[in-house]
């Protein structure tokens, strides 16, 4: 779900401990992979160059880590909606992200606290590919009270 | 940097890697972004995660919200203090987008064959957006680096290491714990 407007933005009284995230599917083509990677500045061959990967003992070229972290703000704003403040996220890679399968984002909410005049809710989110879990990691967002 | 070249000399690979510990990775100490943080890096960022969220690129919706202007998105802070690559001979640099001056725990792991370099982990905490004409700036300090490991693709040692992100005023901005593996290619288990 995309969500465009303030009054769209999660209120955190609606959010429950065990809330599931909706998910998110990514269809991860060559273009995709390099197209993240320039968009982050990130250069390294393994990113874009086949030839460079299969030196290094890849298969293939894989998503960069800064596409991974950028993908899984965009899976928890998607949901809590433009009003929400991502304040921490700490990601763990598992299996590569190679071009030509589907990934998939899940995640739900694990605590909910009050910090100041905020919100805050706990997150715990991966996303797996065909080969196995991609990308493991928590969360933590604010929303305003 | 820690120990002269007579001392080094005398040194094992693991004494070295450990004598980087608490040393800033990059010779200069201070990475400092190209560019401020501007619209077209942003839009360019959104386009590519296909990320629609108006608080990037919507001035009278980032108005309204609760940063009160357009804003950068939180999850590419790491990118403002990205270096400008030189292209020409990245690969034979091992990835490397500039020539590294000087001994880093990086070329250490090259010199040693350890070229190859996989991320493993990335931790962010965000204490504020970034707005449009913020300056970055990074300081990264080696926190660890492992003995050598038998991974799924090969030989290598984890670093860690923790970048301190700061803005034009020298606040900081977010912090980012960062691990990879340098390994040795054709290693695999």
């Amino acid at each position: 779900m995309k969500r465009d407007g303030r009054a769209d933005t999660i209120r955190w009284d609606e959010v429950a401990v065990g809330d599931q995230l909706p998910a998110m599917t990514i269809d991860v083509t060559a273009t995709v992979i390099v197209a993240g990677a320039l968009a982050t500045r990130d250069f390294m061959p393994v990113h874009h160059d086949r030839d460079y990967a299969n030196a290094q003992g890849s298969p293939d070229i894989f998503m960069n880590i800064l596409s991974d972290t950028a993908y899984c703000s965009r899976f928890i704003t998607d949901w809590a909606g433009p009003d929400a403040m991502v304040r921490k996220l700490a990601i763990r890679l598992g299996a590569p992200m190679m071009p030509g399968s589907m990934l998939t984002y899940t995640g739900s909410v694990t605590a909910k606290s009050i910090v100041g005049d905020q919100g805050r809710v706990e997150i715990e989110l991966r996303a797996t590919n065909d080969l196995g879990e991609h990308v493991s990691g928590t969360a933590t967002i604010e929303l305003a009270l | 940097m820690s120990g002269t070249s007579e001392s080094r000399d005398t040194m094992t690979f693991q004494e070295r890697l450990d004598a980087l510990v608490g040393t800033t990775l990059r010779s200069d100490d201070v990475a400092r972004g190209p560019d401020p943080v501007n619209q077209p890096m942003i839009r360019h960022w959104a386009a590519a995660f296909d990320d629609q969220n108006p608080v990037y690129v919507d001035p009278e919706f980032a108005e309204q919200s609760r940063f009160g202007g357009i804003v950068a998105p939180p999850l590419m802070l790491q990118t403002w203090t990205m270096a400008t690559p030189i292209i020409a001979g990245i690969r034979e640099r091992g990835g490397s987008p500039v020539v590294a001056e000087g001994e880093s725990p990086l070329t250490i792991f090259d010199d040693a064959g350890f070229t190859a370099t996989l991320a493993s982990n990335s931790e962010f905490e965000i204490d504020r957006y970034l707005r449009l004409g913020d300056v970055i700036s990074a300081t990264t300090v080696v926190e660890s680096i492992s003995t050598e490991k038998q991974t799924r693709v090969g030989r290598g040692h984890f670093l860690t290491w923790l970048t301190t992100y700061v803005d034009q005023n020298g606040d900081t901005v977010g912090t980012q714990r960062f691990r990879i593996l340098k390994f040795m290619p054709g290693t695999a288990a």
